[in-house]
């Protein structure tokens, strides 16, 4: 292993305007960098450095331990590849005059073209899936048939760096993991070090294990996702509030940014509202009552629970109740508690189960108290009731006085009735 | 590539039977394989002495410095659009001919009778005209270390239109010289000596070689100069040798013919509607296809209003500009010039 490229103190203004200030970060041999940070972070700059194309005005890269600038255009081009966002080709080449062009730094000027390079070039084509593509002209092909053509030119350079630059911003999704999948199996098979300037962080994370956070020329995190991809990072170097979690197919590490509510316009005016449990199921209830500005309350969920996520992250009151335990006593006389404090009660279509059907109890001394009780999808509760006990427990609400609404949407109409009936 | 040879061989061959005296193309191989030192006559013809000095000394030379510049103005052509990345850019875009052209209108009005290497003065400050035009050009716009074509382009066009400010202000002074400026400035093959040939050619070669060994560098910066210099091309030098080889060419062309327009403009775009961008096809391609359309668009030139001539550069034109719609037409795009493939 040992460091493949290091660089040191880089600075770099345009027009005064600074872009890269003391940017400072090691690359391993083999590593598979994600390059993230905003627009203007100074990413692309970066990469535009260490692919020599700009000269910074301080600093050093080393490859191999040797100042870039000391290496010839053409040793360069054999040690580093580079995928560009895009590429203008509105000429006629073919694509595989387009790919041959990849072994430029192997060619002796009064050289053609020999069985070995064309050999290269085959497998290139074959591995990025152009092959068929051959013979047409580079300007007839789609974004995504170019990209790869732009790939299959920087494998043929066989560099032991490969520097892509927003290669996904123009291509659909299939196109976009398809690409990083290619950058992946060239770091895993060939051990060449990859490293990409890349908008989506979420896709980031499903191809690169090591990243790089720029936040204003520098380098603000360094290392694993856990690490670089955190609330507290986001929210710095991209300014927006941002939640993680774990993808819930492949728990991979995830981000989401928080739909911001218009400061002005009902923030927080609304009424007090306490929300049943929690689960992915009670989200979009959540989601929708915040943004029509009520004060939230959760609970009881178990903590690592999306609703319990959800609360932190609007710093909401919250019954928290350790995972795989029951509600005991404390638990129950806070969740009455947070159930006295609202203005109304809402139960969203959430999972039941013998853990917690106990909760029903606080909701029906709520109820006899004269609180507002409304329970959304009563109809389908039997999909998702794993103790056959709901039906009955929630329909002895109804006797009692709660109301029933057919969907979440319909919670509109009881919050702010004026707007529901404009909307409709 | 081997029909283009054969048509420049053909343009060659028609260029020496016509003209104010015929001469039979029978006798015209004749004498030109006579003149080589093969020891070979052919007695049976009966040929004229006077044919053989027509030929071999004033049409054999005219053909050659038509071949000559005529490449040197289609390759520093597809030059120019190449490094430009334009379909607009022709051998004169960035002012050569601007420059060329003040030197030879300020020699013709100020009457020198210099005489360097058997050379008068107009070609000579034509010359340095033109190579001191690209000099300041390029120098003004370098930024750094660094020439951006696009500064580069723009310079150019400025310096130009100063330039033709300057010889339009000559030009309206010139009295009865007026009609030798203007004919030198639509350009001419007239009066063509072996002495021009032994110079001109010399210069088309070395600008040729220049250029056309960077063939495979040009092919990259077609891509765009970022990504030519991710292949490792290092493309500052790339700029500076392609430049400077394609002045030479341009400057060693205006000298001794004038402004010969069209050429340099159409055969480079020519040879890629037929065959592709590849420089180091098109460049050889567009001397052979440049030297052959000069030669022929000299011979009419030379015939139609015999025995006084036209300047050839109308014909040029005449001829050139409506075979190239033609072919734009049959084609429909320029696609491989951001024709919006």
């Amino acid at each position: 292993m040992g460091i493949n490229i290091q660089v040191h103190g880089l600075k770099l203004a345009y027009d005064a305007q600074p872009i890269l200030e003391d940017t400072t970060f090691n690359v391993d041999r083999g590593d598979l960098v994600a390059l993230l940070g905003a627009n203007g972070a100074g990413k692309s700059t970066l990469l535009r450095c260490v692919s020599r194309i700009l000269k910074p005005s301080a600093g050093s890269i080393l490859l191999d331990g040797e100042e870039l600038h000391h290496f010839d255009s053409k040793e360069a081009a054999r040690k580093m590849a580079v995928v560009p966002q895009e590429t203008t080709a509105d000429f006629d080449f073919t694509v595989e005059d387009i790919v041959m062009m990849g072994r430029f730094p192997y060619l002796n000027r009064f050289k053609k073209e020999d069985q070995k390079d064309h050999e290269i070039v085959r497998r290139s084509m074959e591995m990025t899936g152009v092959s068929h593509l051959a013979e047409r002209s580079i300007a007839s092909l789609s974004g995504g048939e170019k990209q790869r053509v732009i790939m299959a030119r920087a494998i043929c350079q066989q560099p032991e760096v490969l520097l892509l630059d927003e290669p996904t911003a123009n291509l659909d999704i299939g196109y976009q993991s398809m690409l990083l999948e290619l950058a992946a199996r060239l770091n895993r098979e060939q051990e060449v070090t990859v490293i990409a300037a890349i908008h989506d962080i979420n896709l980031a994370v499903h191809h690169f294990n090591r990243f790089i956070l720029l936040s204003g020329g520098r380098v603000m995190a360094a290392g694993r996702a856990e690490e670089v991809i955190t609330p507290e990072n986001i929210k710095k170097s991209y300014g927006v509030p941002a939640t993680t979690y774990r993808h819930p197919l492949h728990g991979v590490l995830q981000i989401s940014v928080a739909r911001g509510r218009s400061p002005d316009e009902n923030h927080n005016s609304g009424p007090a509202v306490h929300v049943l449990g929690g689960g992915e199921e009670a989200l979009p209830a959540l989601e929708s009552l915040n943004q029509f500005g009520c004060r939230l309350s959760v609970g009881p969920v178990s903590a690592q629970d999306s609703g319990c996520r959800f609360a932190h992250f609007h710093s909401l009151p919250v019954v928290i109740v350790p995972p795989f335990t029951s509600m005991n006593g404390t638990h129950k006389e806070e969740h009455l508690q947070l159930l006295r404090d609202a203005d109304l009660v809402v139960v969203p279509p959430i999972p039941f189960g013998e853990g917690n059907l106990a909760v029903f109890e606080e909701v029906e001394t709520a109820l006899d108290e004269g609180k507002p009780v409304y329970i959304i999808d009563l109809e389908g509760v039997e999909r998702r009731d794993y103790s056959g006990k709901a039906r009955a427990l929630l329909e002895n609400l109804v006797q009692k006085g709660a109301k029933v609404l057919q969907a979440t949407d319909d919670l509109q109409a009881v919050i702010c009735p004026g707007k529901g009936e404009k909307n409709e | 590539m081997t029909g283009l040879v054969i048509l420049l061989g053909v343009a060659a061959l028609n260029a020496m039977v016509w003209g104010s005296v015929s001469i039979e193309w029978r006798k015209v191989l004749a004498i030109l394989i006579e003149a080589m030192p093969l020891g070979v006559a052919f007695e049976n013809l009966d040929i004229q002495a006077v044919h053989r000095d027509i030929l071999l000394q004033i049409r054999l030379p005219r053909v050659f410095l038509a071949a000559a510049v005529g490449s040197s103005l289609a390759v520093a052509g597809a030059v120019f659009q190449g490094l430009f990345r334009n379909p607009m850019a022709d051998p004169y875009v960035i002012g050569i001919s601007s420059g060329a052209a003040l030197g030879a209108v300020f020699a013709m009005l100020s009457g020198f009778s210099l005489a360097v290497g058997g050379f008068g003065a107009v070609p000579l400050f034509a010359f340095a005209g033109g190579i001191t035009t690209i000099m300041v050009v390029y120098s003004m716009a370098r930024v750094g270390r660094a020439v951006p074509v696009m500064t580069l382009l723009l310079a150019g066009i400025a310096v130009s239109a100063f330039l033709s400010a300057l010889v339009s202000l000559l030009t309206y002074f010139a009295g009865e010289k007026l009609h030798m400026v203007v004919f030198w400035m639509m350009g001419g093959l007239g009066g063509a000596t072996w002495h021009q040939v032994r110079v001109m050619v010399p210069y088309a070669l070395v600008g040729f070689i220049c250029v056309s060994i960077y063939s495979r560098e040009l092919n990259a910066m077609l891509l765009g100069e970022e990504t030519a210099s991710n292949l490792g091309v290092n493309t500052e030098r790339v700029k500076k040798i392609l430049l400077a080889g394609s002045s030479l060419l341009v400057a060693a062309a205006v000298s001794t013919s004038g402004i010969i327009g069209f050429v340099g403009l159409v055969v480079p775009h020519f040879i890629r509607l037929v065959a592709g961008p590849d420089h180091r096809f098109l460049m050889p391609a567009a001397a052979l296809l440049g030297g052959a359309l000069l030669i022929a668009t000299d011979t009419l030139a030379r015939v139609v209003i015999a025995p006084s001539e036209l300047p050839v550069g109308i014909i040029t034109a005449l001829i050139g500009a409506p075979m190239f719609v033609y072919l734009l037409k049959k084609r429909k795009k320029l696609r491989y010039f951001g024709g919006g493939g």
